[in-house]
């Protein structure tokens, strides 16, 4: 079921295109690793203010709240140009377990978001204390680096997979 | 072969390499684009950007240090190949220009003393050029094998 949407995605004429264009193709992953480095830094930012490490004299609460407009476009970028990327060879990266990999830690970025949401990133007050935050702070900067350091390392891994023989591409 | 380079008859050294090159460029890059946002005025506007750019110094001087020398390493396993290869050469030359450009003219734009214009201007061109380092570095695989 999903794998025939897959195929069917990878055909459209679109990504089929796509597929086999020699400069489109490196354009568009040169796209996805400059949005990677531009957003990476804030989310990287905002861990390195919420473990105490940077931005001493600004509060976190502060830090998150500038950010959040920065890295919400950052990621629709990344994400989209990850997308297009997918999509061109969506039954090869569906069988990839590096790709799966990604997909698995991004699932934990979301139950992080969820977890945290309330106790750290969506409560100013409980952020607004000195350079020393409390564990649960650092505990989610911590978990949000580990999982972000992850999918970079899985997202470059993908490439590593020899590809398979018998793709139904068009 | 009188010596073999312990990174090529590794299989998982280049892609662990690649891997620290690119948390090496993303984190020196990303910050140095924190600054620029904030010199085009987004993000962090509470700070002054020369607060901002004193406050990530480090961490992409750590990026940029991780990132050469992973790179080296990287550059190592097929020398040969990337001296000949027209993208990494351009990509050289790029990042001399960016990296000069950084620690010289980029360096006195958060200070305020500058006009608006030239501050922009100045902020701009430190996010095409950086980003143009990273094109340069896809490119390698697309022009591969060079011009031998």
């Amino acid at each position: 079921m999903l794998l025939s949407i897959l195929i069917r995605l990878q055909n459209l004429t679109w990504f089929s295109n796509f597929r086999s264009s020699a400069y489109v193709y490196p354009v568009v992953l040169a796209l996805h690793l400059t949005a990677i480095s531009w957003f990476g830094a804030m989310i990287l930012a905002t861990d390195l203010r919420l473990l105490g490490w940077a931005l001493p004299d600004t509060s976190a609460a502060e830090v998150i709240r500038r950010l959040r407009t920065g890295k919400r476009i950052g990621f629709v970028i990344a994400a989209a140009c990850g997308f297009v990327l997918f999509a061109a060879k969506a039954e090869e990266y569906y069988y990839n377990p590096f790709f799966r990999t990604k997909m698995l830690l991004f699932a934990f970025v979301a139950i992080h978001a969820l977890v945290f949401r309330k106790g750290v990133y969506a409560a100013p007050a409980g952020l607004a204390g000195g350079p020393d935050p409390p564990r649960r702070v650092k505990l989610a900067a911590a978990l949000s680096l580990l999982f972000w350091v992850g999918i970079l390392c899985a997202g470059r891994a993908i490439g590593y997979v020899a590809g398979r023989a018998g793709m139904h591409y068009r | 072969m009188l010596i073999e380079n312990p990174l090529s008859t590794s299989p998982s050294a280049y892609p662990v390499l690649e891997c620290f090159h690119i948390a090496g460029f993303a984190l020196a890059i990303g910050m140095i684009a924190l600054v620029d946002f904030r010199l085009l005025g987004f993000g962090f506007l509470e700070q002054s950007p020369a607060q901002i750019e004193r406050a990530f110094r480090w961490w992409t001087l750590g990026g940029l240090i991780t990132a050469v020398f992973s790179g080296l390493l990287i550059f190592s396993t097929d020398p040969d190949m990337y001296y000949l290869n027209r993208s990494f050469l351009l990509k050289m030359t790029l990042l001399v220009i960016a990296i000069t450009f950084n620690y010289t003219i980029h360096r006195q734009s958060p200070s305020g003393k500058l006009s608006k214009t030239s501050t922009r201007l100045i902020a701009g061109a430190s996010l095409l050029l950086w980003a143009s380092v990273i094109f340069g570095g896809i490119f390698i695989a697309v022009v591969a094998p060079g011009l031998g």
